[in-house]
């Protein structure tokens, strides 16, 4: 990545005044990304940004309260830090922000299956649009447009929103804003019984893993979730699609105009369960409702935090 | 927790379609239920001793009232199971009556339904905490908003029952609707002369202090203790120094001002004291038609005070008062009679409103008591009244009977001819209403000394012909079509809820109906209340009133408000939403969404934590389901109470 050096040189600078600075370094082989705690001068040496840094590490934040944190940020991911400093879960002084211009990540499930059982992985390497992946002795090239996340083709905001020291030039959304939300027609095109049939049998295959939940930086019941609360005692812990469905249904309830779309949920899900659709869904009556985007504007009210006697769009008068 | 179940038979209102003995005997199996019968008349005396008699036999700790709805009868129980030694709090209602027997017919059906509800109510009770009251002191001041009939008589009772008063008016007087009218049925007597001393009595009232040409901007607080801020309008007249001499009135060179409380007949000045009889006797100015204000040009009203008293400058100001009860007595507005095209649209200058008319017959009105048409100022020979204007019509969304109309068209038929002996009226009607002491009296007067013809039918289309009107309408008496040469029509347009209750109901957080009338806290006990403790109701608001009606709303609110004042302490309502200190992560959420201003932040040990103004709060839950940790909860309506309720229902 073309600017991994410039942002190496900006995070040397400001580390000297941070407690750790969140980013990727490679992982467990070199097709993986993995979040990277920089604390010392030496550990920036290993930052990688590219598109296997498809983490969204602003999950760690709230958990990292009261300390100096620098974070590494795509657009998306600046999106929650936004919502988390509207929702007074995170300090503005607190955080340092680091961003970049993202030119999308891949979906791993996608890579998955292109590669088929390939074997070990020797090495990765990006180049113009194409992703060289080299596995068990062979080199395989993909092309970028097909590995890349769904949600990168609807991407309005690649470039971070909120930084403090941005690396690179800003690049144009994927996507016009009015067709931010076209990827749901198909969905929503079905007649109410196929949608039914639909989530039922996505939701049946959830584990109850609780990863989507683990991985979403709106997340912030923290001890007191649903899922293992016992007092209230919301769900039971039998193995049916009620349970879960209703699981996730509160979850999007939850994050209905908090969602800023990052879709880890998504890439968490062991099961590939499209828990993103849920979210977008309920974001785009949120927008078509209160005009409103979650994690775009720091000085925003977020419509469902806020009381007003008479909503604009709500006409109750004459219901 | 040993529950007792009592399902009521409410007579056959329930036993009718719901089988009472089943339910109770279903509910011996709920858990928790230690007792279980069926009771003629719960409510009744001996109902609630069965009650008593059966918390202290089978050492019951809570009770489940299968019956009406808790706004007719919680109070009731709650206050049944005190007197048997149990809080208030361990008691549960389920609502088998509105909510199953009235809507549906089938027995079986029904009785399941029953079955369920009070299978809800006995789960939700396992989970019921024993709630105290506290007691807060109250500032016995009352606020009266609108200075019509219903707000001074409000006014003087409760200043004379000792109370400080503050009364709002929106125009630049008080005297309402009343005020305007010439004489009063059945008496005929001149409504100034027995309006006009009771104003004078509210400005002299020792009492009373009177905020005319001011409106509502914002109400806060609660029972006891409201802050209400008013808006007092520019008038750009030091209402201090004004004398009410008038001088600026004749002088003033803008005389195209619309004239408000003569109904459009006729024009004003731009500075104007709207009647001679006027409480306060001040000038305002309307700076729509001010040169000054308008153009900065003109001024003579600033040099020709004597008393130095116009300030062109004036801004709105506010002030707050402090009031431990409210009552609204906004009154009402005449329906816009223009909808209706066969009466011409507005388009004929001699088809006027019942209100202008009895600004003409007014000796005080623009005409000086002649009764002139609008078009060419004769007098008129023939006068048609049309009565149910924008009453009784579904077609124009006004279905109810405004319920005055008959009786003040009664009336200015007989000073019709008392102004003009040479004239004719005549009166089309739906059906005459007069309902009220010496009402039906009055009209046959009108039929039978003043000689009105009464036509019952309605009329169809009213067109020019020459310089008069034809009248084309129905008798359906006599089964004919009835043509009248008219000189001068009257339209007795019908009531609507005034401009802006709405927007004033939400501010007092009171409901309304589907006409923005405001809602009575039940339609035949509590009258003049609402369902917001210390807001009351008089007058027009409620729903169109004559006088003697308006007047009696006026006394009973003033009653209401000494009563509630007659306690130097009052009781909150410990369903209010409360902090679990331990959950609570200080994010400030539920400050945010609280419509009421009830939540604040305070600092527990260093960590911002979120606290609830018991007193302020009022119970909506809006914190609760904002707050991500669960950390607010309602009182008496906790997730765990409302959980267990949806799982005696949703049972797989």
């Amino acid at each position: 990545m073309k600017y991994q050096q410039e942002l190496k040189d900006s995070i040397r600078k400001a580390l000297p005044d941070l407690d750790v600075v969140i980013a990727w370094s490679s992982g467990f082989d070199p097709l993986h990304a993995t979040p990277h705690f920089i604390r010392r001068d030496e550990d920036i040496d290993r930052l990688e940004i590219g598109p296997l840094c498809v983490h969204n590490l602003a999950t760690y934040l709230p958990g990292l309260r009261g300390k100096k944190v620098g974070i590494v940020v795509k657009g998306c991911d600046s999106r929650s830090v936004i919502e988390l400093l509207q929702e007074n879960l995170i300090k503005r002084e607190d955080v340092t922000i680091f961003g970049f211009p993202c030119t999308g990540v891949v979906d791993q499930t996608k890579v998955r299956k292109a590669l088929g059982n390939a074997g070990r992985v020797d090495f990765c390497q990006v180049a113009s649009q194409t992703l060289v992946v080299g596995a068990g002795g062979t080199e395989h090239k993909l092309r970028l447009s097909k590995v890349l996340a769904d949600k990168c083709f609807s991407c309005q905001y690649p470039n971070a929103l909120l930084a403090d020291h941005f690396v690179g030039e800003k690049i144009s959304p994927s996507v016009a804003e009015e067709e931010g939300y076209d990827d749901l027609a198909a969905f929503e095109n079905m007649p109410l019984d196929e949608r039914f049939a639909f989530w039922q049998k996505e939701m049946d295959r959830c584990i109850r893993c609780y990863a989507c939940r683990n991985a979403c930086p709106m997340c912030v019941c923290r001890d007191h979730c649903l899922a293992e609360s016992r007092d209230p005692h919301w769900l039971s812990q039998e193995d049916n699609v009620r349970d879960k469905w209703m699981f996730q249904l509160i979850h999007a309830y939850h994050l209905a105009g908090r969602c800023t779309e990052c879709g880890e949920c998504q890439r968490a899900c062991p099961m590939d369960i499209p828990l993103l659709l849920l979210k977008k869904k309920m974001n785009k009556e949120i927008k078509e409702l209160f005009q409103y985007e979650a994690g775009v504007d720091p000085a925003a009210t977020p419509p469902l935090l806020s009381f007003k006697m008479e909503e604009e769009n709500i006409k109750e008068r004459e219901w | 927790m040993k529950i007792g179940v009592f399902v009521c038979h409410c007579g056959s209102n329930i036993e009718g379609t719901v089988d009472t003995a089943a339910v109770a005997a279903a509910a011996r199996e709920f858990p928790g239920v230690a007792f279980a019968t069926d009771t003629m008349y719960t409510c009744s005396e001996p109902g609630q001793e069965e009650i008593v008699t059966a918390i202290k036999e089978q050492q019951l700790d809570g009770v489940v009232v299968a019956s009406c709805t808790p706004r007719m009868h919680e109070q009731t129980f709650r206050r049944t199971v005190e007197r048997a030694g149990l809080n208030r709090y361990l008691f549960e209602m389920a609502n088998i009556r509105e909510h199953v027997s009235w809507i549906g017919k089938d027995r079986e059906a029904n009785t399941n339904k029953a079955i369920d509800l009070v299978r809800m109510s006995a789960a939700k009770l396992l989970h019921n905490r024993p709630l105290l009251s506290k007691k807060f002191e109250i500032n016995k001041r009352v606020l009266i908003i609108g200075g019509g009939v219903a707000g001074i008589q409000a006014a003087l009772d409760c200043a004379e029952g000792g109370l400080q008063v503050v009364l709002v008016e929106k125009t630049s007087s008080i005297g309402g609707k009343m005020a305007k009218l010439d004489k009063t049925f059945p008496t005929v007597d001149c409504s100034s002369c027995i309006l006009g001393p009771r104003m004078v009595d509210v400005a002299q009232h020792p009492n009373i202090t009177l905020h005319a040409y001011s409106e509502i901007d914002e109400v806060s607080g609660y029972v006891g203790n409201f802050e209400v801020k008013v808006k007092k309008k520019a008038t750009y007249v030091d209402w201090k120094k004004c004398t009410g001499c008038g001088v600026c009135m004749t002088k003033c060179p803008s005389r195209k001002a619309t004239d408000y409380f003569n109904e459009g007949i006729g024009k004003t000045t731009a500075i104007n004291i709207p009647f001679p009889q006027a409480i306060p006797k001040k000038a305002k100015i309307d700076a729509d038609f001010c040169m000054k204000l308008q153009k900065g040009k003109c001024g003579i009203c600033e040099k020709i005070c004597p008393t130095g008293c116009i300030d062109y400058s004036q801004q709105d100001e506010y002030v707050t008062e402090k009031v431990g009860a409210i009552i609204a007595a906004t009154g009402f507005d005449l329906f816009d009679w223009t909808v209706y095209g066969e009466y011409g649209a507005g388009r004929y200058p001699d088809v006027i409103t019942s209100l202008q008319y009895e600004r003409m017959l007014s000796a005080s009105g623009p005409t000086g008591g002649h009764i002139k048409r609008p078009s060419d100022g004769r007098e008129p020979k023939n006068v048609v009244f049309i009565q149910c204007v924008g009453s009784r019509d579904k077609s124009v969304g006004r279905p109810y009977c405004t319920g005055f109309c008959c009786m003040y068209t009664a009336k200015q038929a007989i000073l019709t001819k008392d102004h003009l002996p040479e004239s004719r009226s005549y009166v089309f009607y739906m059906d005459i209403r007069a309902t009220g002491k010496n009402y039906d009296e009055f009209t046959r007067r009108a039929m039978e000394e003043y000689d009105a013809k009464y036509i019952r039918g309605r009329v169809s289309m009213i067109y020019p012909k020459g310089d008069r009107l034809l009248v084309r309408g129905a008798d359906t008496l006599m089964g004919t079509q009835v043509e009248l040469d008219a000189d001068l029509v009257v339209l007795a347009v019908g009531a609507q809820a005034a401009a802006g209750a709405n927007q004033l109901a939400e501010k007092l957080r009171i409901s309304y109906d589907s006409y923005g009338f405001y809602m009575e806290g039940h339609p035949k006990l509590k009258p003049v209340e609402t369902n917001t403790a210390g807001v009351y109701l008089a007058g027009s608001c409620q729903g169109p009133k004559d006088i003697p009606s308006s007047v009696s709303q006026g006394s009973a609110a003033a009653a209401k408000v000494l009563g509630l004042f007659s306690k130097d302490k009052l009781e909150s309502d410990p369903q209010v939403s409360m902090v679990d200190i331990k959950r609570c992560i200080g994010c400030g959420k539920c400050m945010k969404t609280c419509p009421f201003g009830a939540i604040k932040e305070i600092d527990f040990r260093g960590m911002k934590k979120a606290e609830v103004i018991e007193t302020i709060c009022q119970g909506c839950g809006i914190c609760t389901s904002t707050c991500p940790q669960g950390a607010v909860q309602l009182q008496h309506f906790t997730d765990n109470q409302i959980l267990s309720e949806v799982n005696a229902l949703c049972q797989f």
